[in-house]
């Protein structure tokens, strides 16, 4: 009875039902596909940091990310790589090995970070081979590819050869010549400076080891959570290796999502204000009308917590219209430009899509189609409708049923 | 049995104060057909609402049955009103949004009644009132004379040993006021149910086997017929 009273009164007062379910709509639809759009983009920034050089989860020896030397490596085994592989969510797995070098050639000498990469895994990874400016990604023995930036520094193209010199595994010295196989343009201007890469083999034999790797590079499936995958993988490791998200190893982009998200909340909390203030509007209205009707109601033998369950489910209603409506309508448009993304280079403008690559950064922002967003968003509404519903509770407590019917 | 006892209700206590009912002590035996007659003002409504326990008296006592309902206070005057005390008002107040037979039916399920109970009730009720046919309508499609008959099957339908009916005709033509007060009459004496009226209206006082004349809150007359 309570649901069938709530619902004829949401249609009794039409009018005022549609506008306060038409600005509960039009806030969330604001809000959800402004947030699937950021979300969308940092899902976009991440994945092309990601795929440029992080994985989305490393495994190092224990202390090497603090002190990132070679003799903080680690060994690993197939049964290692076995267990890494079992964690839920995992997808590819690679080593890397790094090291710092000095990088020679003429006069000229500069420090450089020397990757010893799987060729064949790595591209299952990241996207290194799409983004060679010259020569080819397919490495020998002894080859190196370089960064464009040491390219510009050192004035080299394909087939020229650099000195490498630097400190190999337990103090041994590392040296050698190296042609050089290709250049690759990284995205990222400090990368373009520092990468130097060569296969797995060169790079062991370069460090004088022939089984150590610094990096385990984790690639996630698609919607885990890295941060589970993490603590996943934690579980199942010994205390001789430490487990980093991208989050730990590429602080600034956490923190540059972060601010960038404040942003985008601090506009959905306006359009809560305006919501909030919609609804309370409703719902004083209402309470103001039906004082008379509350007080028939009571004086007929309706308990006030069964009265307050009316307008409580009444609010509840009116607000859930507005959200699954909303939900109805931003999902298929956040889907649509999931597949068809927005070029955000065309909306800024000429040159916006060179400057924006040039950045790291892709010009082309999906939406998010995660479930999070409606959903955190409609169950804000929903806290708010319980918390708007406070008002004609304490009116209704405290009504009195003569008064109200004299009114 | 309603007992009032020196029964009082002040409005604005120390300044201005109104005395609406006055130091009222009065015996309402069972099956009753009681009219409180007065001017407008006299304390008429604020008598039946502090009997029925709608409003708290200032002071003095009402004794239902033996129960003093005045210490009777939040959900439990509301539970005992819903079991026990049938009203008709002046103005009907039906919920508008609810059909004749959801209005009736709705005292009936707050009561936790089984819904074949229920139904048999209402339809029971329904009929009684003679409006059976139109029991899908809402009050807005309902003359003011029908509206007060489904008030009144309403206020039947707990079941109640009194009903308190504020100035039930008031708003009703001759041909409605004499076909309700045939109703109540044949509720009276057909099913011993208490009828108090607060009334301006003659035909309902002419119909009434007791007059209680209420002025400035006090009893001035208590007139069996």
């Amino acid at each position: 009875m309570i649901l069938k009273i709530a619902l004829r009164n949401i249609y009794r007062n039409k009018k005022r039902s549609l506008i306060t379910i038409s600005s509960i709509f039009a806030a969330l639809l604001l809000i959800v596909l402004m947030r699937a759009l950021q979300f969308g983009f940092y899902d976009k920034l991440i994945e092309t940091v990601v795929e440029s050089y992080a994985g989305y989860v490393e495994i190092h020896a224990d202390g090497f990310w603090d002190n990132q030397s070679l003799d903080n490596s680690m060994v690993v085994d197939q049964n290692l790589m076995d267990d890494l592989k079992s964690v839920e969510g995992v997808d590819n797995i690679v080593q890397r090995l790094q090291t710092f070098s000095l990088i020679s050639m003429g006069d000229k000498t500069k420090g450089g970070v020397i990757n010893g990469i799987n060729i064949k895994e790595e591209q299952k990874i990241t996207d290194w081979n799409k983004k060679m400016v010259s020569g080819s990604f397919d490495l020998g023995e002894d080859e190196v590819i370089i960064g464009k930036g040491i390219a510009k520094y050192f004035d080299v193209v394909e087939n020229d050869t650099l000195i490498l010199y630097g400190q190999g595994y337990r103090g041994m010295m590392a040296a050698g010549k190296f042609p050089i196989k290709g250049i690759i343009d990284l995205k990222n201007p400090d990368l373009n400076k520092l990468g130097v890469f060569m296969n797995m083999e060169t790079a062991r034999n370069y460090v004088s080891s022939d089984e150590i790797s610094t990096h385990i590079i984790i690639d996630k499936k698609q919607y885990y959570d890295e941060e589970k995958i993490a603590n996943d993988l934690s579980q199942i490791l010994s205390d001789d290796f430490e487990v980093m998200t991208w989050k730990q190893t590429l602080p600034e982009i956490e923190q540059t999502i972060t601010a960038d998200s404040a942003g985008g909340l601090i506009m959905a909390f306006i359009l809560y204000v305006i919501v909030v203030f919609g609804m309370f509007g409703t719902v004083l209205m209402m309470t103001e009308e039906r004082k008379y009707e509350f007080g028939v109601l009571i004086s007929i033998g309706m308990s006030r917590v069964r009265l307050f369950g009316i307008i409580l489910v009444e609010t509840i209603i009116l607000s859930m219209i507005g959200v699954v409506i909303a939900i109805l309508i931003t999902y298929p448009i956040s889907y649509y430009y999931y597949l068809n993304p927005i070029n955000m280079a065309n909306l800024m403008g000429d040159g916006a899509d060179m400057m924006m690559e040039e950045m790291g950064f892709s010009p082309i922002a999906p939406m998010s189609i995660s479930w999070d967003i409606p959903l955190s968003h409609a169950l804000v509404i929903f806290i708010f409708s319980l918390i708007i519903s406070i008002y004609p509770a304490i009116k209704i407590m405290k009504l009195d049923p003569v008064k109200s019917m004299k009114a | 049995m309603i007992e009032t006892k020196n029964l009082s209700k002040i409005y604005n206590p120390g300044k201005f104060e109104v005395k609406a009912v006055n130091d009222v002590s009065s015996i309402f035996e069972d099956g009753e057909f009681t009219s409180v007659v007065g001017p407008s003002g006299s304390g008429k409504t604020t008598f039946l609402n502090c009997v029925g326990g709608l409003d708290k008296p200032t002071s003095g006592d009402v004794y239902i049955s033996g129960e003093n309902i005045t210490s009777l206070s939040g959900n439990d005057i509301i539970q005992y009103r819903l079991k026990n005390i049938g009203f008709v008002f002046q103005a009907y107040n039906l919920i508008p949004v609810l059909s004749a037979r959801e209005n009736i039916e709705m005292i009936m399920l707050l009561q936790g009644i089984h819904e074949k109970n229920r139904v048999e009730r209402t339809n029971e009720l329904l009929n009684q009132v003679g409006l059976y046919e139109m029991s899908d309508r809402r009050p807005s499609e309902l003359s003011g004379g029908q509206q007060q008959r489904v008030a009144v099957a309403r206020a039947l339908a707990s079941k109640p040993k009194f009903i308190l009916a504020d100035e039930p005709t008031a708003n009703l033509d001759t041909s409605s006021t004499s076909n309700l007060l045939d109703i109540m009459s044949k509720l009276n004496v057909n099913e011993k149910i208490t009828f108090i009226f607060s009334t301006h209206d003659q035909r309902v006082i002419d119909r009434a086997r007791r007059v209680i004349t209420l002025e400035d809150g006090k009893i001035v007359s208590d007139k069996k017929k």
